[in-house]
């Protein structure tokens, strides 16, 4: 009975063994059908595989979905490139000027991603990375194909995750405004010296998240939340004339403000020490600072968007802050991190020009506050 | 993982059992052999046979054991977690399965579930359909291949990021090149607007700032250009003359462009409110603008003519993404939506305006200037000075909004206008201090106030001047007056002194970031010990000589801030512990702000400023 039981035994370790084979031939031709370089595909795993062509088919749908007007004339001009070609969509190509097209469009992208200093994002509404551009590696340390597929909540911050998740809601409004811009944090893997480490030793890294919601009518499924994603250097280069720097406490009062803000506010920088930026603004945009300050406490850096500060003596102007919240420097240095006081650094761009100038709206705006 | 002869991914049920068991099994007398084998590595350094005997005595011991009951228990903890695994990874396996059959349009009009093997030969076939209608970018291996085509990668972006590629020159802002997505964002047609001047369609104000920033790169000090969390200055790549790929100085600056209203059917609902006059079809839109300079030598641009052809300068550009700001975030349009008869106030603590709205003069007649810096108690009702002081102390205390009921406010003019309003005191999110109160007002409808009515009630009002009714909760020494103005002072009195005797050394409470706390449960640290001192240092480093703004509040929020600052450095700016250890980076930061300063005053006196 032990014999029969062996050989019976031994018949479905073979069946299981060639089942695993036909598998593992139907999982290699799929990665070789996957757009990757040779050297990823053989060194991915089943779950990878199938993140990776699920990521690809939504992708396809997705792009059939939105561009309907594919074909036709598009015309590509690079200035600069050698000999600058007018690419026409529509003409043949021979497989050269195929290649060189390919290139130029590929250095194209490339560029932008450049320019916008960011990667590229697209999240369903479950919160799958459908697609992540191959840059994201620059920004945290993990591979494209190592991300795409996985979900964006195993990756970011916890406190994070409801405001991920209301970002990610689509709305029913129909109108154009599906716009989505929120910062969050997400782990990165990459030490401060900018070289790639395994997720075990990731830091949190701030991002920020702009773009819009993508709503397919034909397949749920396939609706999506396309994002830029930034992280936030602080200062640009040529702080330009309507741009002033200034330093703040945690509470947002004003502890250093460059001599700039004479110029656009009318303000001297030492009239401003002290004072709260709240008692500066127009009350209707409390809103909008008080977002702007939770995300600095919060999340170490923020964006704010636009908003009206007070000029000296009457009006407003429009401006927006780019701050993020760094140990104050004129410490005596010391060992321990945690004894670090820490301030709030903001860069403010001032958009308009000074509306309304003959009207006061705030206290400090009327003449006796600066009698003396 | 070498789990005896099991399959580790076998699917039928059938075996299920079977193979749990001889897992089960296996795991048990792994587990027996592994530990052991484990601190043989680790005395291995030390060759000491004694410990080695000892040991396999252990070895021994464990599995003559095995018929005991530690068997048993031995079996069921390894038991768990392994089938906890298995089945972790099954789950997560069959999940990406049906995910992949719901993508796949020929899986989806079967009724039954279809087994992994036929989704994933679909999946195969799908693709391979897919290629054949692409272009031949994937099957190319010269270049590298992508997930996406390139050409849709683009599309993406500038979908994503709402905005358009430009490329300017730098000489004379000539527009070199504009992307197709500009159509969208202002209503032009790239073919309008390639070859014209910038300056054409920007803000006349804005045309300086934006000469400034085409200017070129050569004399520029620095990049200044840093990741605040890691403390990395970013610098970008020196010019390289030869490469087309190199990238010079980077720009970021926000403009007012042009955008029309005829061509487009949809009007971008979310402009700022424009300056320009009605007859003017065109309304600005303000973008921010992130690039790069570029510069092509002259030897690249024309390589048929003739080199010795020196007058031709290098092209200068910059090129960038403009893209279009969001309103829709940062809008407290659903807070607060102001219409006609609406207006909004500040005032501080104690009642005192600090901030009109200018909708107010039509309400309640005075300027905003006239209004500010008095209390709202003299402009109140007398009967209506009870139930507003109890509002007034209930919001400083509470998160919500408050309506108040209706009362009555006195215009300039002495005729009283009846209000209602809704109030909500704003906390500053490091302090958890009120700062001040906000104030919606509107107007409604009061009963009928007849001339005569209203003369009755100023008469009347007079005549109890000196006997304003006793407010519940106010202390009234004896003899004392309350005039209007005290009772706002008096209620805001009452809360500082309640956050002093909050910021008292035990407060471990006050925490601004409670619900950080829930997820991350850091203990902190009584400050007892370390409030002074990081009171002292917090005023010697903050540079700011007029703290008595906000007085004796003031000073204990500068404490508490400091105390929950200790605790949670760590917790809120990540990435800082680096910080300390690496001077370098630190210098960085300084020479950042130094230059700042440096930069602020020399190009003072340079530039001409609009103002």
């Amino acid at each position: 009975m032990t014999a029969d039981k062996e050989r019976r035994r031994a018949i479905s370790r073979e069946a299981a063994r060639r089942r695993r084979r036909v598998e593992s031939d139907v999982f290699g031709d799929l990665s070789r059908l996957l757009p990757l370089q040779p050297s990823v595909q053989t060194h991915m795993d089943k779950p990878s595989i199938i993140r990776l062509t699920l990521s690809y088919i939504r992708m396809h749908t997705l792009l059939k979905e939105t561009s309907g007007t594919n074909a036709g004339t598009r015309h590509t001009y690079l200035p600069g490139v050698e000999g600058a070609k007018e690419l026409n969509r529509n003409g043949r190509l021979d497989k050269e000027e195929k290649e060189t097209k390919e290139l130029m469009l590929s250095e194209e992208s490339n560029m932008y991603l450049r320019i916008l200093e960011g990667f590229l994002m697209v999240l369903s509404t479950e919160g799958d990375m459908i697609f992540l551009s191959d840059n994201v590696s620059k920004y945290m340390g993990l591979t494209q194909t190592e991300l795409m597929g996985h979900n964006i909540f195993e990756y970011t911050h916890p406190c994070d995750h409801e405001e991920i998740r209301n970002n990610l809601r689509l709305t029913a409004e129909v109108c154009c405004s599906q716009k989505r811009d929120f910062v969050l944090r997400i782990k990165s893997a990459l030490t401060h010296r900018g070289r790639s480490t395994s997720l075990k030793s990731a830091t949190w890294k701030v991002l920020h998240c702009q773009g819009r919601a993508k709503m397919c009518v034909a397949s749920s499924s396939v609706s999506c939340v396309l994002l830029t994603c930034r992280p936030l250097p602080l200062s640009h280069t040529l702080l330009n004339t309507h741009t002033f720097t200034s330093q703040h406490s945690m509470d947002m009062r004003f502890t250093y403000c460059d001599q700039r803000v004479t110029s656009l506010l009318g303000y001297r920088p030492e009239e401003l020490l002290g004072r709260s930026i709240y008692d500066l603004c127009h009350t209707l945009d409390t809103n909008c600072l008080n977002k702007n300050h939770l995300n600095l406490c919060l999340k170490s850096q923020s964006v704010s968007g636009q908003y009206r500060m007070l000029v000296r003596g009457g009006g407003y102007v429009w401006v927006e802050s780019h701050s993020a919240v760094i140990p104050s420097i004129r410490t005596p240095r010391s060992r321990h991190s945690s004894n670090q006081p820490l301030c709030i650094l903001c860069v403010t761009y001032v958009l308009s020009g000074v509306e309304e100038p003959s009207l006061q709206l705030s206290l400090d705006q009327t003449v006796n506050r600066y009698l003396c | 993982m070498s789990a005896g002869g099991s399959d580790g991914t076998a699917d039928k049920p059938a075996d299920r059992a079977a193979e749990e068991d001889r897992l089960s099994q296996a795991g048990c007398l792994m587990s027996a052999v592994e530990l052991p084998r484990k601190r043989k590595g680790d005395v291995e350094g030390r060759s000491d046979t004694h410990v080695q005997q000892s040991l396999d005595l252990q070895m021994d011991d464990d599995l003559s054991r095995s018929e005991g009951e530690d068997q048993q228990v031995k079996m069921k903890c390894f038991r768990e977690p392994h089938r906890q695994i298995e089945k972790r990874r099954r789950d997560k396996m069959n999940n990406l399965i049906d995910e992949l059959s719901a993508m796949i349009p020929a899986c989806q009009p079967m009724a039954r579930k279809l087994d992994k093997l036929t989704v994933l030969r679909k999946a195969v076939q799908h693709l391979k359909a897919l290629k054949v209608g692409t272009s031949s970018a994937f099957t190319d291996t010269t270049c590298k291949p992508s997930i996406l085509p390139h050409d849709d990668l683009r599309h993406l972006l500038l979908r994503a990021a709402d905005g358009f590629l430009l490329v300017v020159s730098c000489d004379r802002a000539k527009i070199l090149f504009i992307s197709e997505s500009v159509s969208k964002i202002l209503n032009f047609s790239p073919l309008d607007l390639t070859g014209q001047s910038l300056f054409d369609f920007i803000h006349h104000k804005d045309i300086n700032k934006v000469k400034e920033q085409l200017s070129s790169s050569e004399m520029l000090p620095r990049q200044r250009l840093i990741d605040a969390t890691t403390g990395v200055p970013i610098q970008s790549e020196p010019p390289v003359r030869t490469s087309h790929l190199t990238t010079g100085a980077r720009r970021s600056f926000f403009c007012r462009m042009k955008h029309s209203r005829v061509a487009g059917k949809h009007e971008d609902k979310h402009l700022l409110p424009c300056t320009s006059k009605k007859k003017d079809t065109y309304r600005y839109c303000t973008l921010h603008c992130t690039g790069y300079m570029r510069s092509w030598p002259s030897s690249q641009l024309d390589p048929e003519g003739d080199p010795a052809d020196k007058e031709t300068s290098s092209l200068n550009c910059l090129v960038t993404v403009c893209r279009l700001l969001t309103h829709v975030s940062h809008q407290p349009s659903k807070d607060i939506n102001i219409k006609a008869t609406e207006f909004i106030t500040r005032c501080a603590i104690d009642g005192k305006f600090t901030f009109v709205d200018q909708q107010a003069t039509i309400v309640i007649g005075y300027l905003p200037q006239e209004v500010l810096g008095t209390s709202c108690y003299e402009y109140f009702h007398q009967d209506d000075l009870q139930h507003l002081a109890g509002n007034h102390r209930q919001v400083l205390r509470s998160k919500e909004k408050i309506e108040t009921q209706r009362y009555r406010f006195k215009t300039k003019y002495g005729s009283y206008v009846s209000l209602q309003s809704q109030w909500f005191s704003f906390t500053n999110p490091w302090t958890k201090e009120v700062e001040f109160i906000v104030s919606l007002n509107r107007v409604v409808s009061g009963p009928g106030h007849t001339k005569d009515n209203e003369e009755a009630g100023s008469s009347k009002a007079l005549q109890e001047t000196k006997q304003i009714p006793e407010i519940l909760g106010l202390s009234v020494g004896v003899g004392t007056m309350i005039y209007a103005g005290n009772i706002g002072t008096q209620i805001a009195n009452e809360l500082i002194d309640s956050y002093r005797a909050n910021s008292s050394p035990s407060s471990g409470a006050s925490s601004p970031f409670g619900s950080i706390q829930e997820k991350f449960p850091q203990t902190s640290r009584s400050a007892s010990s370390g409030e002074e001192g990081a009171g002292s240092s917090s005023q010697s480093l903050s540079q700011s000589d007029s703290k008595t703004a906000a007085g004796a509040s003031g000073e204990t929020s500068e404490s508490t801030g400091e105390t929950s600052q200790l605790d949670l450095v760590n917790m809120v700016v990540p990435g800082l512990s680096s910080f300390s250890s690496d001077e370098s980076d630190m210098a960085v930061i300084m020479s950042l702000l130094e230059t700042d300063v440096n930069m602020g005053q020399s190009d003072f006196e340079d530039l001409h400023w609009p103002f």
